[in-house]
């Protein structure tokens, strides 16, 4: 029987399908149950209702959803070989930060980001994740979610289409998680409406692959107006 | 992301009866006379400014008018605006921006904004909502270059279209691309497009069953940050008496840096502009000690 060493595990299409699951597992420890990123004001006066939810989140897709993934796809193509292009990473940070105009998703989005290349770097050495960070640092900039998933698995040798995809997924895995502690929906409904909304990310990692962070779009004044509203919430279960 | 990068929007796909037009407008502080004065303008038909009018506290009013009464498929127009260090100036529309219908082979019409507000300037731009036809398509590009000091009440409305004669959502596309720059870096970044036909406009998601939309900018370079967590808060207060709840939502919120956003989405454009101005009002109040005042128009 011959053992494997972990030089050669590296490249183990196995070991990198099992640490994209863990990367996108909600279980992973930064936070990303603690946002709403506006749905608690749209719920809180009745707007979001048990009935409406996989629509408002079919919609989400088909903006945000696609928007977030043109970023985490960028991010993923600066993870080659060679050393960071720092003064990208920042400018593509910079520019999401500019998009995101509500100022507690804004600190949401940051705030994940920044706690899930952390969460990486708590795993195992990765070079680029700390250039990354320190980039960031220096640049005072903030870091999003969005690119540092597509960063890190960039930097991991995953599969592009399965990374965007996953980022997707465990992000629309937690906005149904939000509603289910804001509406009376239960586990199976909540599990039915994710199923059925796998298409709609499938379409969504389609779109991001043929636009740009120079074109691409997202129009969601709703959630916009949700997200802005929330400091003003009177009892809160979110911190965005 | 340390400067301005201008986005120029591609060749029109046909030349056949389109227009190409610009307007440039240069605002300047005259020390002589203590006030702002629209010291240079270079205009082409359609778009044309008659002349500036002087306000009161030292600003320069323009209203901004377009003789063909809208834009058809295939325009580009282009507005470039210069206000010099120091000077104040307003600018607003003549009536509503209309976007007629554009023919099934005609290009979009385009229209591009390349703003700079310089050293401790002012720039107020209130126009009147942008009216999209049945089968209206528009680009519209806005650069705004903000120096150190400088200050910027922007705000841009978007109608549903034709709302009396029962057109709604009826235009095929509106794109509509805003940035915004500090000498530091980009403060808001907006790049909305809108396609009522490919997806629905009334999903929760973007307007529900809201029919306007408006976006309003309120920016001072290098002001104290205390003042925006504050600004954010007294404006809130102001939207929430602005109209009657849930016939319009307003949400405010503080910028990565330097300024505000206000977001408006309401079931009927009479609240809009209403309130709107109520916030500018405010605001001005809060940022520059003076009054808001309203192009005679509106008052």
């Amino acid at each position: 029987m011959t053992s494997v060493t972990n030089s050669q595990r590296e490249h183990d299409p196995d070991l990198a399908h099992l640490r994209l699951l863990h990367l996108a597992d909600s279980a992973l420890p930064i936070g990303a149950l603690a946002h709403s990123f506006g749905l608690e004001s749209l719920a809180a006066c009745g707007l979001l209702t048990p009935a409406g939810v996989s629509e408002f989140l079919r919609g989400y897709t088909e903006e945000a959803g696609v928007m977030e993934t043109v970023f985490c796809r960028e991010a993923f193509r600066l993870a080659g070989p060679n050393a960071l292009a720092s003064e990208r990473w920042v400018e593509i940070n910079q520019r999401l930060t500019a998009l995101k105009l509500a100022r507690e998703s804004r600190g949401g989005s940051a705030a994940l980001g920044q706690h899930f290349l952390s969460a990486v770097l708590g795993l195992g050495e990765f070079p680029l994740v700390r250039d990354a960070l320190a980039a960031a640092r220096q640049a005072q900039s903030v870091v999003h979610h969005s690119p540092s998933f597509g960063l890190v698995a960039g930097a991991l040798g995953l599969d592009e289409e399965r990374a965007v995809l996953a980022y997707l997924h465990q992000s629309l895995a937690s906005l149904v998680s939000a509603c289910q502690r804001l509406l009376p929906i239960g586990q199976s409904e909540a599990t039915r409406i994710l199923w059925n909304l796998k298409p709609a990310l499938i379409d969504a990692a389609a779109r991001s692959r043929v636009t740009t962070i120079d074109d691409v779009c997202c129009f969601m004044p709703l959630l916009d107006w949700g997200a802005m509203e929330h400091p003003a919430l009177t009892t809160r279960l979110f911190i965005s | 992301m340390a400067c301005a990068q201008q986005t120029e929007i591609g060749p029109a796909a046909d030349t056949a009866s389109r227009v190409e037009a610009s307007l440039d407008l240069d605002f300047e502080f005259d020390h002589a006379a203590g006030r702002t004065v629209l010291a240079a303008s270079r205009q082409q038909t359609p778009l044309k400014v008659v002349r500036a009018f002087a306000l009161e506290d030292g600003s320069a009013l323009a209203h901004l008018h377009n003789v063909s009464g809208g834009l058809l498929g295939g325009d580009r127009l282009a507005l470039r605006v210069q206000v010099g260090a120091g000077a104040s100036a307003q600018l607003t529309t003549t009536g509503a921006t209309r976007i007629y219908r554009a023919r099934e082979l005609a290009a979009d019409a385009v229209q591009s904004n390349h703003i700079s507000v310089g050293e401790n300037a002012l720039l107020e731009y209130v126009p009147d909502p942008i009216v999209p036809f049945a089968g209206a398509r528009f680009r519209q590009q806005t650069t705004i270059q903000l120096a150190s000091g400088a200050g910027l009440f922007w705000w841009e409305i978007l109608a549903p279209g034709r709302e009396a004669r029962g057109e709604l959502f009826a235009y095929d596309r509106m794109e509509l691309k805003t940035d915004i720059w500090t000498p530091e870096r980009l403060i808001a970044s907006e790049r909305v497009r809108l396609e009522p036909r490919l997806h629905a406009l009334s999903s929760l998601a973007r307007l529900g069953d809201y029919r306007y939309w408006a976006t309003f900018y309120i920016c001072r370079v290098a002001a104290d940050p205390k003042l925006w967590a504050t600004a954010e808060e007294r404006l809130r207060e102001v939207a929430a008496s602005v109209s009657p709840p849930g016939e319009t939502r307003w949400g405010i919120s503080t910028l990565a840096a330097d300024g505000l956003v206000v977001r408006c989405l309401s079931r009927q454009g009479r609240w809009v502009l209403a309130g709107l101005r109520e916030i500018w009002t405010a605001a001005k109040s809060l940022l520059y000690g003076r009054e808001a005042i309203p192009p005679r128009k509106v008052n």
